[in-house]
């Protein structure tokens, strides 16, 4: 009964949602028409990114209401959310996580460190930027980039 | 002359030149000599029973064979059907047994001693059924119990473990023979004639007392032949142990005959017996069922697990004949047809089905080296027929349609249901538990026979061996297929044995008259309305997995194909060490059943020198042990050894001391004889 009052008194926290994003849909969203499964992909972060990728999910910002949702396989996801400068150990299990996704699929890079390696640029075990393994569909940025901006950014793909 | 006695005359002949083939012939002539004569012994007897289950019978004496009272032979209904059991069982290991003994040298089974022991133990098989007296029955029984011993200890040599579990087998089988002759004596003594027609007839003058201690033994004696609790030690060390045609023949055809002597001597012999001793056997056939096949499931030996399995399926048909003679005793015959009726369909059915199991374990055995399922695994590419014939197999043994074991366990099934008509407490309460009993055992039946198929023949092989296996040759795929095909044929048209059935249901004294009926496709219960009709299960099992696979495939959205890398989570391809194993599957089940199993755990941590918190090495070991035999055996055998190191004190070497017991001895028995005769 405990978790049922919580739940009534709680009532709604998630913040009215922001209008909808004005650029346009990347292509090969249309497809997936409004449902977007979303795998996350640690490719070197220092996990910033990560904290901020779960607060997109949390209630306050509820990226789920927009029709983007974390599955736990690359088989189920239609999105690669990929995080970090891509380490030497990480460059082959990213593209075989990326390979292993159904088509159409979308890499979103979120991150300084996905975009061009940021802090850790030229450092000994970094291969490169994501977009140096793979085709970058989106791009995020920011060290490490607003719970919303990533919201922003998955409402580009869902296009809700 | 009728077809009985020329057919058996001959198996008789043919199993004497057998032997002497064994024994003269040099190795490359032996084995195929062997082989066909023992099959020929198979095809006699197989011909000599289908006949007795056709409606003739046939009775002989001959008064020189044994000392004193002379063999006795008769053959009715009853032992028609385990004659043709045994005849068909051995006819078709025979053919594979050519095959398996060939590539294996002139030693183990294809050594002069085992080839010139199997025509004569084949012949044991077949006339067992066939005594009509108590000396021919234990002269032949003991026969029996020999010939497979002295096969079970064939490769000796290769294995220590061989030569104990020959000693197990010789005690205890040898125990069974002294209980079965102190049975069968008092049983004797007390009707007045030792013959089986002298029995029946005196049956009811002996005392009822009298009559249930006859019972105990000799059903402890029988039970402990079939496998049944708790005198079943001997048989998942036997039954491993023996090459495998041997196994196949001792699983199916062997063990068989502890039902046959059960049969015949509580039922018929005896007539029948109070309630008591039949929930008795129930009792004992219920938790063979359900122990044997969890120890199956826990097996990793794939010879074990079957040889457990047999326990079970053993324990089955003693609930079945329990029943039976559980309605007689209360009056409703034709329930306890029905009962029997099933009881016998299922030794059919499990002699078919374990016979193809033991030799499918057998050709994977001959062609890897290997029965520890941990190790095998990817057979099914390596050795597709032998996995076909093998899945064939267990589907007979999990109970579940469309294989042969269904029908007899739906059998079973349907007289215990209609039996809770039957008054009384004692039934009420143990046959909706025995159903119980019955539904747990084959649910646990499958987990075992998915385990064996699944770890042992799929996935991809763990151990170089299972990777270079080879098909097994063409007469062991032969003799499997003649027991395939009666696996299938006893699975679509058991309606055909139903007239044969009911005539040996009928041979005990309990009316046969159509408890079974029905032509080649539908079985129908005339007591209790009740049919099956297996061809039509098949059909529509057929028909349904059509549809689930085509309906998609007709209407589903067409895609793209394409051809991905598995997903490893991107690490490295999954190695087969990381498969299921045997142990694993059967793990769960293994909590589950914990209080019943008591696996014993032996954790050994040992720290590096320096240190007492850094962990050098680490020893898990986990053993799931027969818990019954543990209890039961070890103190007997300790006390046995306490007594026997006490005695060496009487024997202190002293002459002077030994002169004094033969005195003594000497005095005792005058002093007993002057007072007491």
């Amino acid at each position: 009964m405990g978790l049922l009052r919580k739940i009534r008194t709680t009532g709604r926290v998630a913040e009215p949602a922001p209008p909808r994003p004005e650029a346009e849909q990347p292509l090969a969203a249309g497809e997936l028409r409004g449902s977007v499964q979303v795998r996350c992909v640690d490719a070197g972060s220092c996990n910033g990114c990560e904290i901020e990728i779960a607060a997109a999910f949390n209630p306050l910002y509820d990226a789920e209401r927009y029709g983007a949702r974390l599955v736990a396989s690359p088989r189920h996801a239609d999105v690669a959310l990929v995080t970090g400068p891509v380490t030497r150990n990480m460059a082959e299990p990213l593209r075989r996580t990326v390979a292993a996704m159904g088509e159409p699929k979308l890499v979103v890079a979120v991150g300084d460190c996905a975009i061009d390696c940021g802090e850790f640029a030229g450092g000994y075990g970094v291969e490169g930027a994501v977009a140096d393994v793979l085709p970058v569909d989106l791009a995020v940025p920011g060290c490490p980039p607003e719970p919303d901006q990533i919201v922003a950014a998955l409402r580009r793909v869902t296009g809700r | 002359m009728s077809v009985i006695p020329a057919a058996l005359a001959a198996a008789a002949v043919l199993a004497g030149a057998g032997a002497l083939a064994g024994i003269v012939l040099p190795y490359r002539l032996r084995i195929p000599a062997v082989g066909v004569l023992t099959a020929g012994v198979g095809v006699g007897g197989g011909t000599a029973g289908v006949a007795a289950l056709g409606g003739s019978g046939w009775a002989g004496t001959f008064p020189g064979v044994l000392p004193l009272a002379g063999a006795a032979a008769a053959v009715d209904a009853l032992a028609g059907l385990f004659i043709a059991v045994a005849g068909a069982v051995v006819a078709a290991v025979a053919v594979y047994g050519i095959g398996y003994a060939a590539g294996h040298g002139p030693h183990g089974l294809g050594s002069r001693t085992a080839q010139a022991v199997l025509p004569p133990f084949a012949l044991t098989l077949v006339l067992v059924p066939v005594a009509a007296s108590v000396s021919t029955f234990l002269a032949l029984w003991e026969l029996m119990a020999l010939g497979s011993l002295l096969l079970v200890l064939a490769e000796h040599r290769e294995r220590a473990s061989v030569r104990q579990a020959g000693v197990w087998y010789a005690v205890m089988t040898h125990l069974g023979l002294v209980l079965l002759l102190a049975g069968l004596a008092l049983f004797a003594a007390g009707a007045g004639g030792e013959t089986f027609t002298a029995l029946r007839a005196g049956a009811h003058t002996v005392p009822p007392a009298v009559r249930g201690l006859v019972f105990v033994l000799v059903a402890l004696a029988f039970t402990s032949k079939a496998g049944a609790l708790p005198l079943h030690a001997w048989l998942p060390r036997a039954h491993p142990e023996a090459p495998s045609p041997v196994s196949a023949l001792m699983s199916a055809a062997m063990v068989n005959l502890g039902i046959y002597g059960l049969v015949r001597t509580g039922l018929d012999l005896l007539g029948g017996g109070p309630a008591w001793w039949w929930l008795g056997l129930i009792a004992v056939g219920g938790t063979s069922a359900v122990y044997g096949i969890l120890q199956a499931a826990m097996a990793s030996d794939l010879k074990r697990l079957l040889a457990y399995s047999t326990s079970e399926n053993m324990g089955l048909v003693l609930i079945g004949v329990g029943a039976s003679g559980l309605f007689a005793a209360y009056g409703d015959r034709p329930l306890a047809a029905l009962a029997l009726c099933a009881a016998l369909l299922h030794v059919v059915n499990h002699s078919a089905f374990k016979a193809l199991l033991f030799c499918a374990a057998g050709s994977v055995l001959r062609s890897t080296g290997l029965r520890d399922l941990d190790r095998l695994g990817g057979l099914r590419s390596r050795m597709p027929v032998t996995a076909a014939f093998f899945a064939v197999a267990a589907l007979g043994a999990v109970a579940l349609p469309p294989g042969n074991g269904f029908i007899s366990e739906w059998l079973l099934l349907q007289s215990l249901i209609h039996g809770l008509a039957v008054p009384g407490v004692a039934v009420a309460v143990v046959l909706p538990l025995s159903v119980a009993l019955i539904a747990l055992s084959a649910g646990i039946a499958a987990a075992a026979f998915v385990k064996a198929l699944g770890v042992g023949f799929f996935a991809r092989p763990r151990s170089d061996r299972a990777a270079s296996a080879e098909e097994a040759p063409i007469l062991m795929l032969a003799g499997m297929g003649l027991l395939g095909a009666a696996c299938a044929a006893l699975a679509l048209v058991p309606g055909l044995l139903g007239g044969s059935l009911d005539r040996a249901v009928g041979a005990t004294g309990l009316p046969g008259g159509g408890a079974v009926s029905g032509g080649g496709l539908e079985v129908r219960l005339t007591g209790i309305s009740a049919a099956l009709s297996p061809v039509w299960v098949v059909a529509a099992l057929t028909v349904a997995l059509m549809a689930a696979v085509g309906l998609p495939r007709l209407y589903g959205r067409r895609r793209r194909r394409v051809n991905a890398r598995l997903w490893d989570c991107g690490g490295g391809a999954p190695t087969p060490r990381m498969a299921y194993t045997a142990t694993s599957f059967a793990e769960p089940l293994q909590r589950v059943f914990d209080d019943v199993l008591a696996p014993e755990q032996d954790l050994d941590v040992t720290p590096v020198r320096e240190s007492a918190y850094l962990v050098e090495r680490v020893r898990f070991q986990r053993r799931v042990s027969d818990r019954i035999e543990h209890r039961l055996y070890e103190p007997v055998l300790r006390a046995l050894n306490t007594a026997g190191q006490s005695a060496r004190r009487l024997a202190g070497g002293s002459v002077h001391r030994y002169l004094g017991y033969g005195f003594a001895g000497l005095v005792f028995l005058l002093l007993a004889l002057a007072v007491g005769w």
